[in-house]
């Protein structure tokens, strides 16, 4: 490696075991479109060229690291880097896989076999809604004083209307999500409970499943799916790099 | 952008919508899926990092606020709790206020990908207004520090 080669700026998008083939139709987000690896040991890096023209971070960036590491997710074990990671070319084995080879290996064969699957759940909103009025009679009595109120005299009273409801929300998300998750758990490996984004979202939870376990997992999705049905819309993603199941360092 | 596939094989179904990641999901998807997650490089090379410009991707969780409380109010209101048999105008009228307001009640990291989204495509449309994304930069040449 003459100098220039050894300073060159490298993409990398995840670690997998030296023996790994790269699968063929991987494009990377570098100006060649290339992917390859650099191999130490036991491991080896799965790496590319990087625009160095314009800031890292548009669409095609994220899609192309997503599709790179889950494309090879999907033949073997893979450990996601966190986007982006972008060092000179010689650190790819002087920095990090030869100090750290032993680690490496460790972690790629604790995900051997083994996928990740995101399941998402959000509430039918009339449904749901259908469901706090009629549970909850001072809701009920709330909404009747608001409708009945021109708009700009009612707003601290829609105010609390809402936070009544987000609060009915917040508990159903509570008991339901959990008891979702508790009966998908104990076909998974491992499990992460992603922070939810709206009141209206019952669970985001990320799985990792043995694939040899994958259908019966997705069969169990699919079952709570169908008793949920006109309530909540489950959206199962995946199989994906183990991206939640990467332990902090 | 979003694919939503039946499972082939299995017990059939179609009860949960299926996306198979691997680039075929959803930007939103994507961002959920990568963002600040999988091992951090800089944890291991120290020395050799290269330090590149990064647009800021916001895909926070926003805690519930008043807007969040009007917009369930709203929503709240426009039901008619004692719809029942076939609709009647008002009823119809109600059905397309409702989706009309789907886009309101769109999950907000959906809703900051979508933003992102679109600061990209006017990145890609009018190059010069690029300024306008803010950027960040995400680390220093490590070398830079030592110096």
């Amino acid at each position: 490696m003459n100098p220039e080669q050894a300073e060159r700026p490298t993409y990398v998008y995840g670690l997998i075991t030296a023996d790994t083939e790269l699968p063929d139709g991987l494009t990377g987000l570098g100006p060649s479109g290339q992917v390859a690896t650099i191999a130490h040991g036991r491991v080896a890096a799965v790496v590319s060229d990087v625009p160095l023209d314009r800031p890292l971070g548009v669409r095609g960036d994220l899609v192309a690291h997503e599709t790179v590491l889950d494309t090879l997710a999907a033949r073997g074990a893979v450990v996601p880097m966190r986007f982006p990671a972008v060092v000179e070319e010689h650190a790819i084995v002087d920095e990090l896989l030869a100090p750290n080879e032993d680690h490496f290996v460790q972690l790629l064969e604790s995900l051997e076999g083994r996928a990740q699957f995101t399941l998402t759940g959000r509430y039918e909103q009339d449904a749901v809604l259908r469901e706090v009025l009629e549970g909850d009679e001072e809701i009920r009595a709330l909404r009747e004083k608001v409708r009945e109120l021109p708009e700009d005299a009612s707003y601290y009273d829609r105010v609390r209307l809402g936070e009544l409801i987000v609060r009915e929300l917040e508990q159903r998300q509570e008991t339901e999500g959990t008891g979702i998750v508790e009966r998908l758990e104990p076909l998974a490996v491992a499990t992460v409970t992603n922070q939810l984004a709206s009141p209206e979202d019952v669970v985001n939870v990320a799985f990792l499943v043995e694939r040899d376990r994958q259908e019966e997992f997705e069969n169990a999705v699919e079952g709570i799916g169908e008793e949920l049905v006109g309530r909540i819309r489950l959206r199962l993603l995946g199989p994906v790099a183990p991206y939640d199941f990467i332990p902090e360092e | 952008m979003s694919i939503a596939t039946q499972r082939s094989g299995g017990g059939g179904g179609g009860y949960v919508e299926r996306a198979p990641g691997g680039g075929s999901s959803s930007l939103a998807d994507v961002v959920a899926l990568i963002l600040d997650k999988g091992l951090v490089i800089d944890v291991f090379v120290r020395v050799s990092l290269v330090g590149i410009e990064i647009l800021t991707i916001d895909a926070r969780v926003v805690v519930a606020s008043v807007d969040t409380y009007l917009r369930f109010a709203e929503a709240t209101n426009r039901l008619d709790l004692y719809e029942k048999g076939g609709k009647d105008l008002p009823g119809l009228v109600q059905g397309i206020t409702e989706g009309g307001a789907k886009g309101k009640t769109t999950g907000v990291l959906e809703a900051a990908a979508e933003k992102v989204n679109d600061i990209l495509a006017s990145g890609r449309e009018q190059r010069e207004e690029r300024e306008e994304v803010r950027r960040r930069p995400v680390r220093q040449r490590a070398r830079e520090n030592e110096e």
